[in-house]
């Protein structure tokens, strides 16, 4: 099975919508998330959820808080908040824009 | 989306570091375990479980990075390292470090200083509640006790209380004795003793309403209030200053019980003002406030309480709220004429009927509060702070030559970051950074320098008895002003040599940078800032030139009297108790008079109610025959009989004082030439009569002599009205006591203080000084800026020269490959000197001529500060022109010298 790296600036739009979705999660299942919704497909490099977290947290696009895993280990949980809520449909839209562009071009005439 | 949020997460961030840190690492590390679980819950065995969480998490240590980064605190963590390699780089070259200090902090110590003299004299607010609601009936620029029918300046004691009453615009008047008594006072402990020997206090005089209506409080016990100032003389009470408690009461906490006594009446201390509260006036503070209706007890006991037409008070007004100035002008002014015609003592004379239909007070915002002083400093103040500010701009332009000549020694360095992919913007925030932590560090000399140099000047502004009680301390607002000069020094200076020294031909300078093609391009700026500093140190150079030959000038002026050899002092007979009409204090003057004059070395002695610069008591004189103009104002002076040969006051015509001349003779007065020829009838005016003041019957006087013209007030003032009395037949409450001597200055001193103590011991003497030293501190102003002036356009000079030899030899050591050249083609060692040379003297000359329009510009800007010529003055300007080209070439001469010792063949082989 081949894996392809995740095209260039939808990070944010594939964590927004992760925590849209499932609402509150720790770094790691956002990324398994991610991963399992893809069916595999997008491979991120996990440690770049870290960076582009904290971005979103500079953004106030997501709050996040320290709670306790199910095996009982400390984690940070993200949320999403209103600002984050906007920037998700931002996002999408542009998302859209763009792929309904390259399909216009890639398609058979 | 909430910028100010994203502001506000940042700073916390800065806060919260090391919290952030751990959070994120502990993050990372539950996520690489939760992978590795997964791994080995899949069958992998503990270390491929590892290396495959691993793998897909990247590399650790870059992504954290990358997070902090999100944050912007790289900035701020590259920020401290370009602090630090900054100064490393300032100590690798220290002579060029040790230069651009010393400039920078004499610039921007000068600044502070000269600022924090600014600052307290013109700029500061009083330290009162809303100063800026209060008003000064008048301009405030008059001080004294007169007896007119209206004044514009000062005003009677009973006015101010009509006015407090009937005025609809203030909620608050207050009442100020225009004059500060200076009091040989004592300070008596709790049995009502005194153990200390009397001390100089300066009281104030002021209304009951003076501290509630300023919103002062008490430090201890409480202010005044309007029920001590109810009636006359029951209220013996007193506020003390925080200074004077500090001073003279060592901070007694129960100084409540302790009592002070002025002259023969024992007041209570009833509190002490408020820690920042001096009073309201700037340069004056008193140590003690006392109710107005205490003036006959406080000596000398002025009678004002009651007087109607008796002016001596400064009144002030808190504005209503909704009140506009013009409001509260027009209704001042509508109360004036009323209060005035209604008094009723008022001589309702069509003159003086027409002199108050004339008058109109202004009002002046006094949220800065009175200033004796801030007339007479303010224009200097003003003309050196601008001097200052030249000399920190030269200093910048030399700094920022230094920087840019080593920005190219650095060019190789530069290039290789830029060529290993450091961004422009990058180096450019490192080079400024580099710049301000040397302008800090020379700020924070230069604060250093400000501390000591203030003390200096406000030594050099003081009248040499009392230090001016001006707060010049640091703080926070000249602390701000230097910081700031601070930081725009780093931007005048760094900017350019930083963006010069990064737009680099990388490859040519890589390839070392030696081809005179770079010399080349680097240059024109460099001579633009020496042009400039030329300029600018000939425009200071000048100005220096013009204020010292303007003192010159003054001290040359001739006063009328014999500055040389006079021993003055001030007896203060207050403790005898005497009053002013007491013929015993006569029989004491005469006394002294006698006994002084009969010491050896002594050639005369008198004493007189001013020498020179001392106030005056002026007074219209009424000569039969003349058109009278009570405006011209002469000044009166009560003198003893040796009075003239003290002073060696030539007489021209009749005869001066005589022993002939006593309480029960017709009354007589020596007029100077100046009133004989302006306000006598032609002819000869001895034996003339004329009368004084309110030209009563009892002010007839007799002219008996005529003296020569002697200034008065000041050695640039132009008419000369002196009207000399006897003080045995108008008394006086003396002051001045001067003597006429031959030899040593302090021999003299001390025999006629211990001639005065052995006549009455009780008798204070003060203020022991020289009349020549008496005229020479009038022209303080002229001489301190005068001295600064020259001080900086020296030290202008000197960074124009450093400036100058900074670029010179830098150049020359560019040019050396060409000068070999040259020489090796048979140039003499003189010509490759003079080519050197004429590129500074081109330099020079340029600047020269530039400088030369700006300082004639200048110089009408400073006109009215100078005596005995105008504006534009040849001297001055040729002495600074060829000074400066004395200077410069000085400073050429070295680099001219060193590139004709270049070896043609070692500059050869050197590419």
């Amino acid at each position: 099975m081949s894996r392809d790296e995740i095209p260039p600036g939808t990070l944010y739009l594939l964590i927004l919508k992760t925590l849209a979705v499932r609402k509150k999660l720790h770094g790691y299942e956002i990324a398994e998330f991610i991963e399992q919704q893809s069916e595999d497909v997008l491979q991120v490099e996990e440690g770049s959820l870290y960076p582009a977290l904290q971005r979103m947290l500079m953004k106030g696009w997501v709050v996040a808080e320290w709670g306790v895993t199910a095996g009982n280990r400390r984690a940070r949980y993200y949320t999403l908040t209103a600002d984050g809520k906007k920037q998700l449909a931002l996002e999408l839209s542009k998302f859209q824009r763009i792929m309904g562009a390259v399909t216009k071009v890639v398609q058979p005439a | 989306m909430g910028l100010p949020g994203e502001l506000k997460r940042r700073i916390q961030m800065l806060f919260h570091r090391e919290q952030f840190r751990r959070d994120l690492e502990e993050e990372m590390r539950l996520h690489l375990d939760l992978r590795r679980q997964q791994q080995l819950d899949r069958g992998l065995s503990p270390v491929e479980a590892a290396r495959a969480a691993h793998l897909k998490f990247g590399n650790t240590t870059r992504i954290k990075e990358r997070s902090l980064m999100a944050w912007g605190s790289e900035t701020l963590e590259s920020f401290f390292s370009d602090i630090v390699y900054g100064a490393r780089a300032l100590f690798r070259s220290p002579a060029l470090t040790v230069v651009a200090l010393l400039s920078l902090a004499l610039g921007i110590g000068a600044n502070t200083a000269i600022f924090s003299l600014l600052d307290a004299v013109l700029l500061r607010s009083l330290p009162v509640k809303d100063p800026q609601q209060l008003v000064l009936l008048g301009r405030g620029n008059s001080s004294g006790i007169g007896d007119n029918f209206v004044s514009t300046e000062l005003y009677s004691y009973p006015f101010y209380r009509q006015l407090q009453q009937k005025n609809a615009v203030f909620s608050g008047v207050a009442a100020i004795f225009s004059m500060t008594d200076d009091v040989h006072g004592f300070v008596l402990n709790n049995e009502g003793e005194s153990n200390t020997d009397s001390q100089l206090m300066h009281v104030n005089l002021v209304s009951g309403t003076y501290f509630p209506m300023l919103g002062v409080r008490a430090q201890l016990g409480r202010t005044l209030n309007e029920a001590d100032d109810s009636s006359e003389g029951d209220h013996p009470v007193v506020v003390l200053s925080h200074g004077f408690w500090k001073r003279s009461l060592a901070s007694d906490p129960n100084v409540l019980n302790r009592k002070i006594k002025l002259g023969t009446t024992i007041f209570t201390i009833v509190g002490v003002a408020h820690r920042e509260f001096f009073g309201t006036s700037v340069g004056e503070s008193p140590d003690m406030w006392v109710p107005m209706s205490m003036t006959k007890s406080v000596p000398p006991g002025w009678d004002a309480y009651n007087k109607n037409f008796v002016q001596s008070m400064n009144v002030i007004g808190r504005l209503k709220p909704d009140v506009s100035l013009a409001q509260a002008t027009t209704n001042v002014n509508l109360l004036l004429q009323q209060i005035t015609r209604g008094f009723s003592d008022a001589v309702l004379s069509q003159k003086n009927l027409n002199k108050l239909s004339k008058t109109h007070v202004p009002l002046t915002p006094m949220a800065n509060g009175l200033s004796s002083i801030r007339q007479e400093f303010s224009e200097p103040l003003q003309i050196l702070m601008a001097v200052v500010a030249l000399v920190l701009l030269i200093a910048c332009a030399n700094i920022a030559n230094l920087l840019l000549a080593r920005s190219t020694a650095r060019a190789r360095e530069l290039a290789v970051r830029q060529a290993l992919g450091a961004r422009r913007s990058r180096l450019i925030r490192q080079l400024l950074t580099e710049s301000l932590v040397l302008a800090l560090a020379g700020g924070m000399l230069g604060i250093g320098f400000a501390v000591v140099a203030n003390r200096f000047l406000l030594r050099m502004v003081s009248d040499g008895f009392e230090t001016l009680p001006l707060d010049i301390g640091l703080n926070l607002r000249l602390l701000g002003f230097t910081f700031a000069v601070t930081v725009t020094t780093a931007i005048l200076f760094g900017t350019i040599p930083a963006f010069r020294a990064t737009r680099l031909h990388l490859t040519d300078s890589l390839k070392d940078g030696r081809g005179p093609g770079g010399a080349r391009a680097k240059n024109p700026l460099a001579k633009v800032l020496v042009v400039s500093q030329v300029a600018l140190s000939l425009v200071l150079m000048v100005g220096a030139g013009l204020f010292l030959r303007s003192l010159v000038n003054l001290n040359h002026i001739d006063p009328g009297f014999n500055r040389e050899n006079v021993l003055r002092l001030q007896v203060e007979t207050d403790v005898t108790g005497y009053k002013e009409d007491d013929p015993r204090l006569n029989a004491l003057f005469q006394q002294i008079e006698s006994r002084v004059s009969a010491l050896p070395g002594v050639k005369a002695a008198s004493f007189s109610s001013f020498t020179f610069h001392e106030g005056s008591w002026s007074d219209a004189i009424f000569v039969s025959g003349m058109p009278n103009n009570e405006n011209i104002e002469v000044h009166q002076n009560v003198v003893g009989n040796g009075y003239f040969d003290t002073m060696q006051i030539p007489l021209i015509a009749g005869r001066t004082f005589s022993t002939a001349d006593t309480a029960t003779s017709q009354r007589v007065a020596v007029i100077s030439e100046h009133i004989a020829k302006t306000l006598f009838p032609p002819g000869n005016p001895v034996g003339h009569h004329f009368g004084l003041g309110d030209n009563k019957p009892e002010h007839d006087f007799e002219v008996i002599g005529i003296v020569k013209d002697a200034k008065f007030d000041s050695l640039q003032e132009n008419s000369e009205n002196v009207n000399y009395l006897s003080y045995l037949q108008r008394p006086w409450n003396f002051g001045d006591f001067e003597v006429r001597y031959s030899g040593d200055f302090s021999n003299i001193s001390a025999s006629v203080q211990q001639a005065i103590k052995s006549i009455n011991h009780n008798v204070r003497i003060s203020h022991v000084t020289t009349l020549d030293d008496q005229v020479a501190r009038t022209v303080t102003n002229q001489r301190l800026v005068a001295q600064l002036s020259t001080f900086f356009g020296l030290l202008a000079v000197f960074l124009s020269a450093i400036g100058i030899y900074g670029l010179m030899s830098y150049v020359v050591s560019r040019r050396t490959n060409e000068i070999g050249i040259r020489m090796a083609l048979g140039a003499a060692r003189s010509n490759v000197s003079w080519l050197v040379l004429r590129e500074i003297l081109l330099l020079v000359a340029i600047g020269i001529a530039i400088g030369i329009p700006v300082a004639l510009a200048a110089d009408r800007l400073v006109a009215n500060m100078l005596v005995g010529f105008k504006g534009a003055d040849p001297v001055s300007l040729t002495a600074a022109v060829v000074l400066l080209l004395l200077v410069t070439s000085a400073a050429g001469y070295f680099p001219a010298k060193r590139a004709s010792m270049v070896d043609p063949m070692e500059a050869l082989r050197y590419e």
